[in-house]
């Protein structure tokens, strides 16, 4: 395979430090807007769907990167584009079960809401999954911008006389170490904010690509009619080849990528977190995959595509045998002048750049609001003021993003022996989503779902997985829809679809049989001997799960062990576990939608439709949670004392920044007037003089 | 080109995905949280039923472009016209709300 070193000029570097530096510089000063762990995590609640569907196209697109999508673009064509386009599906799903559940019930990370839904227990094993799943991300990431930067590289530098040479891993630290610094000091904010013009950017730079690529060709018509038949195909054949078949990539993509993305993917979540109010999270979410999915899927699929036709009829020019993962670079290198190249390659890094940020951003709330918070609660440290627990929690999430940013890079070495980026995302997605999709969906729509059921889904589905893994021509073949098996990377994609089954089947027979489980525990518990026996079950359940963790014995002996572990660990945690359905439902399942509403604004929601009003304010003191409005304008905006209100700067550019939510205080007669405290001007960076425009929220 | 290569993976894509999708629909219609007496509500129904319409024919039209049996270029044309339509009725949801 033909790899390259040392593309691009000094132009294009030149091009590419100025873009860094600029990109850091919008980060830092959004960075100012950050003065608590809100801020610092959710850039406060407060923004527009428009910023926030920008802001998601750098963190989508800087995931679903442009190497990986041209390495298969290139090697199989415009099919390159199906995972983009397959997103869809759940999307009833999350816009009226799985959103509002996260904004209405105030949590702030999803291990948060399996506390809160289940059990502190469950609560402990999804912030390990998700941990997992976090960094893991990362280091795809970090592995992805490494295989970009590297043909720019050259193979070696040379400092006094001894020469150094330049590997992957040592790019990627250097990589690190910039990517760390203004997420560190930045915070969701600056991220958003950089999201927002890298968004632009990129999209921008891979559709110019596209153009010099058709230009270089010579016009459209030739392109397309360069490429082979099957490359213009818009999916993979149904089962092969191994690396890249539809079936599997369905699997692993549309089911378990599309509901681990749009579920438990907390920098996503973040970024609804931070939308002004739900309907603008529905918003942002649909105007994403509707039309700027599609158009991201060209974006970053093209150079693949122009490679293969400039293969087809110059491949002198472009050998077929290039490193897939290089051809973006490759092609970049041949259609783009000096400059433009390095503008192009300074686009691709900051979208990569974009995800890796927002995964360490989000991978330090997890940190600090599942382990930091509680572990301190536990240890029962003494109370502290508010604004002085503020402050240490802001210095603790910036030294958490350095861990994470340096377990990230450890994580590359899970990954880099993957023959391109694309089967090893897509493996680390069907290993590492399906216990916490299956947690995640069936918690939400099944109020049934037990904490017992949940726990197992994560245990017993675990080691059903484990099983999988090992003995992938046993457990895994009987549902690979006629896949070949890759002895070396044995079924990258439709593991997703047994690891799937196995936790929900787990999960499903738990749930059905709660009453037999009740029914057990109560009869033991009843026994004078009782506690001795739940002592035995829980001694015998941990060695069992041993026996195929560490895979001790044959498979029939851990398969044997996989189903102990599924019938002992929901009476274990049917015993130990209190759970009371109806207040662990509360406002938590998609049925519960309303009361979660209610719950939220501490009273009955005011679905009135009214108008929005634009005032200028005036500063008074007073109550600091309410803000009051005239008569006449709480009149044309249907609004009564006690309604929740948003109020923002009439600007509409500045996407929500500078705005508060309040509750709307007893009117007074001042038509075309607000009155609010110094303090909510200062939170809401209003500005004197400057217009706001109201509205209520429920 | 085979079927497994053309349209089996589109009829799998349409059909579970399709089931899926109507399951979403129905289970938070059943759970209170989809309410369609909601005008807001009823707008989003419309939105999800475009969108998946959307997909369904971006990849038909693709298969057909593939197959030589419509010009590429009709792709393209076909999804403004979709893109018209969709602005066109989700602004007249809007005009209904204000009255």
């Amino acid at each position: 395979m033909q790899t390259f070193h040392g593309i691009g000029t000094t132009a294009d570097w030149v091009v590419m430090v100025v873009y860094f530096i600029v990109i850091m510089l919008f980060g830092s000063y959004f960075g100012r807007y950050t003065k608590n762990t809100s801020d610092f995590f959710f850039g406060g609640r407060r923004f527009s769907w428009w910023l926030i569907t920008m802001s998601i196209v750098a963190t989508g697109v800087g995931s679903h990167s442009f190497v990986k999508y041209s390495a298969k673009g290139f090697e199989h064509g415009i099919s390159s584009t199906m995972t983009y386009l397959n997103d869809w599906f759940f999307i009833p799903f999350f816009m009226f079960g799985w959103l509002p559940i996260i904004v209405y019930s105030k949590i702030r990370s999803i291990p948060e809401y399996f506390e809160k839904r289940f059990s502190p227990s469950a609560r402990f094993l999804a912030t390990i999954l998700l941990l997992l799943y976090m960094i893991g991300y990362i280091g795809i990431g970090f592995l992805t911008l490494g295989k970009a930067v590297i043909p720019m590289l050259p193979e070696a530098f040379t400092i006094m006389s001894m020469t150094f040479p330049i590997t992957l891993m040592g790019a990627i630290i250097i990589i690190a170490i910039i990517t760390g610094i203004y997420i560190t000091f930045g915070g969701q904010t600056a991220v958003i904010f950089t999201d927002l013009l890298q968004g632009f950017i990129l999209l921008f730079a891979g559709l110019l690509l596209f153009f010099f690529g058709i230009t270089y060709l010579g016009g459209f018509d030739i392109f397309w009619n360069l490429l082979p038949a099957e490359w213009k195909l818009p999916m993979a054949d149904f089962n092969q080849p191994a690396n890249f078949n539809f079936v599997g990539i369905f699997w692993q993509d549309a089911i378990a990528g599309s509901i681990g993305f749009l579920f438990m993917n907390q920098g996503l979540i973040m970024r609804f977190m931070a939308c002004k109010n739900v309907n603008e999270g529905r918003k942002a979410a649909a105007i994403n995959i509707l039309f700027v999915l599609p158009i991201s899927a060209i974006v970053v699929g093209n150079a693949g595509w122009i490679g293969k036709a400039i293969s087809v009829v110059s491949p002198d020019i472009v050998s077929p045998s290039v490193s897939p993962d290089q051809i973006f670079v490759v092609v970049a290198n041949i259609i783009a002048s000096p400059g433009m190249f390095g503008f192009i390659m300074a686009a691709l890094t900051a979208a990569l750049m974009s995800t890796v940020d927002t995964l360490i951003n989000a991978t330090a709330a997890i940190y600090i609001n599942d382990v930091y918070r509680p572990v301190r609660k536990f240890l029962k440290k003494k109370a502290i003021s508010t604004i002085e627990n503020d402050r240490r929690e802001l210095r603790v999430a910036r030294y958490a993003s350095m861990a994470v940013t340096a377990l990230g890079v450890l994580a590359v070495l899970a990954f880099k022996n993957f023959p391109t980026v694309y089967e090893a995302h897509g493996y680390f997605h069907s290993t590492l989503t399906p216990p916490l999709v299956v947690g995640i969906f069936l918690g939400v729509f099944w109020k049934r779902f037990t904490p017992a059921a949940v726990i197992t889904t994560f245990v017993g589905g675990v080691a059903l997985m484990i099983l999988g893994a090992r003995y992938p021509g046993i457990f895994i073949a009987p549902f690979d829809h006629g896949i070949e098996m890759n002895p070396d990377h044995p079924y990258s994609y439709i593991r997703a679809l047994y690891n799937t089954l196995v936790c929900a089947g787990a999960a499903v027979l738990v749930t059905i049989t709660t009453h037999w489980q009740r029914q057990i525990i109560s009869t033991i518990r009843n026994k004078q001997n009782g506690k001795t026996i739940i002592n035995t079950i829980l001694v015998v359940t941990i060695g069992v799960f041993f026996i195929v963790l560490v895979n001790i014995s044959g498979m029939y002996v851990q398969a044997l062990s996989a189903i102990i572990v599924i019938i002992m660990v929901p009476l274990l945690v049917t015993y130990y576990v209190p759970y009371d359905e109806k207040v662990n439902t509360n406002g938590l399942t998609a049925n519960s939608i309303n009361i979660a509403r209610k719950l939220f604004k501490g009273g009955e929601p005011n679905d009135e439709e009214g108008k929005k009003v634009l005032v200028h304010f005036n500063v008074v003191s007073g109550d600091e949670s309410v803000i009051r409005f005239s008569n006449k304008d709480m009149d044309a905006m249907k609004a009564l004392p006690g309604d929740l209100v948003y109020i923002s700067d009439n600007r509409k550019w500045m996407g929500g920044l500078k705005s508060i939510h309040a509750v709307y205080g007893h009117p007074h007669d001042e038509i075309g007037k607000v009155y609010i405290t110094a303090d909510q001007m200062k939170h809401g960076l209003f500005v004197q003089g400057k217009i706001l425009e109201a509205e209520k929220e429920m | 080109m085979n079927f497994s290569h053309t349209w089996l993976p589109f009829f799998y894509l349409y059909g579970l995905g399709g089931i899926l999708f109507i399951a979403g629909i129905f289970i938070t219609i059943k759970a209170g949280s989809f309410d369609l007496n909601r005008k807001d509500h009823k707008k989003w129904m419309w939105i999800l039923l475009f969108g998946f319409v959307w997909y369904l024919m971006m990849h038909a039209l693709m298969i057909w472009a593939a197959l030589d049996i419509i010009s590429v270029y009709t792709v393209p044309i076909v999804l403004l016209g979709m893109v018209v339509v969709f602005v066109v009725v989700t602004l007249m949801f809007r005009k209904t709300k204000r009255v």
